[in-house]
């Protein structure tokens, strides 16, 4: 087998274990991106979930089997390279076909959404999680680095070298700045779906994960193009030279066990109370003609909440149809704009 | 503040969401599950819980606030101060409510319950009783 057969053999295997296990990515009572009664999750859904996974599974065969019994391109023709775009994405393409059949085969079975909502009347904590001065932290990171720069500018490479050097700096202060906008608008801007109880006090926690996590993303950001920046000084390259992976792993690490959490605790960490604890709650608070693209975009512009539960996969996802969540979107394009002016 | 208070909308409800909020907050301040002191949760927070505009939850909030039950905090949503009186409401507003209250006993007693029942269950529901 040549490099490019073991490149598509692991995507294309990556690709339909994501998928087989996707229907597990959402709240118990939603299914395919679809709020069903409990008797059809634990009935007639599980068939539905088999016949998913057996066509997500045939297609990975098929484009395995494809890849092994084409002959092999000439090394450097590009046709590998292509042919390995080809099967990949081939593949993709079966597993969402799979996906989007099993929705709407779901949506015959769909609970009518709900005419009473019920809110709780107690406030819950919206602030970040360490509090406002934990929250800036990356940027005195950042004002740190850019002063042992300004100090040490001397030591830089060249004049040039050294006003090069406030770029990334420049770039993380850029994009922390997003990661904190996000995370005040998802403390802030999220509904609360389950009133009160266990079900109520495990949404609470998940999204404070949620937004600690793009708190320590921002750390993150900052430390490591701090690291990367003080390398290029020689006082510090030295010392630093070859160790950003010190940063790195940290980060990784803490990804694999947030995703680990997430996966146990399932969406909204629901999956970690009885269903005694949840009875009261069905669904997300959302219809589901407001899901479109077999539930992986949220539109509805009745919707005040900025951002809503996935009903694919963990975490949270913007209400495109409400006009603030746009705002949200235009400042995800600022760090694009700032690479494009510092670097 | 007691756990498990809550405000529930009926979207199919004729009466319009605003007011459907306030009667819900007013039922928990009248029996006294809100107290003096008590804060609720920020328009915002409430209105995104809710699924409705910020200024539904605000024109239910600031019609308590003019009902002298609530004191509107900027981003810190509403506070609920002690009242020690009601406030004086006109002649108009009262003859508002009866006429309301005529038109529900008069539909009361089309679907067939007598006027000893009505008045039975208007005596319960002053008292504080749910429906």
């Amino acid at each position: 087998m040549t490099s490019a057969s073991w490149a598509m053999t692991l995507v294309v295997t990556v690709n339909a274990i994501l998928f087989h296990a996707m229907p597990r990515f959402s709240r118990p009572d939603i299914l395919f991106a679809v709020t069903v009664p409990d008797a059809f999750a634990a009935g007639a859904g599980r068939t539905l979930v088999w016949r998913y996974r057996a066509i997500v599974w045939s297609g990975a065969a098929a484009a395995l089997a494809i890849s092994l019994l084409l002959p092999s391109p000439l090394p450097g023709s590009g046709r590998g390279a292509l042919l390995v775009l080809i099967v990949v994405t081939g593949n993709m393409m079966v597993a969402l076909a799979a996906w989007l059949l099993a929705h709407r085969k779901a949506r015959a079975h769909a609970v009518p959404p709900s005419d009473v909502r019920v809110a709780s009347l107690v406030p819950r904590d919206t602030s970040l999680p360490g509090g406002a001065l934990f929250a800036v932290g990356p940027f005195a990171i950042l004002l740190a680095t850019a002063l042992l720069v300004y100090t040490y500018q001397d030591d830089a490479p060249d004049r040039t070298g050294t006003i090069r050097s406030f770029g990334p700096l420049a770039f993380g202060a850029v994009y922390v700045a997003m990661m904190l906008t996000m995370a005040v608008s998802l403390a802030r801007g999220t509904r609360q779906i389950a009133v009160d109880g266990l079900a109520a006090a495990a949404e609470q926690r998940f999204r404070r994960m949620n937004v600690l996590v793009l708190v320590l993303v921002g750390y993150a950001t900052a430390i490591l193009l701090s690291a990367v920046t003080l390398e290029s000084i020689r006082a510090f390259g030295d010392t630093l030279s070859g160790r950003v992976w010190l940063v790195l792993l940290p980060v990784v690490l803490f990804n694999f066990g947030v995703a680990f959490w997430m996966f146990r605790v399932g969406q909204g960490g629901q999956r970690a109370v009885s269903p005694a604890a949840r009875q009261e709650v069905h669904g997300d608070a959302t219809p589901d003609h407001a899901w479109k693209v077999g539930g992986l975009f949220y539109f509805n512009p009745h919707d005040s909440a900025i951002w809503v539960e996935k009903r694919v996969g963990f975490g949270y996802t913007l209400n495109i149809g409400n006009s603030r969540a746009w705002l949200l979107i235009g400042m995800m394009l600022a760090p694009v704009v700032a690479a494009r002016l510092l670097f | 503040m007691t756990g498990g208070l809550r405000v529930s909308l009926n979207l199919e409800s004729h009466t319009p969401a605003y007011r459907q909020i306030a009667n819900d907050l007013r039922r928990h301040l009248v029996e006294g599950r809100l107290k003096p002191g008590d804060l609720l949760p920020p328009v915002r927070q409430l209105a995104v819980d809710l699924g409705v505009h910020f200024n539904t939850v605000a024109l239910a909030y600031r019609m308590l606030a003019d009902e002298g039950w609530l004191e509107l905090k900027r981003r810190r949503g509403a506070g609920v101060i002690a009242r020690n009186s009601p406030r004086a409401v006109g002649r108009l507003q009262v003859d508002h409510l009866l006429r309301q209250l005529a038109h529900i006993a008069a539909e009361l007693r089309s679907v067939g319950m007598t006027s000893r029942q009505i008045s039975s269950a208007l005596r319960r529901l002053a008292q504080g009783a749910r429906p």
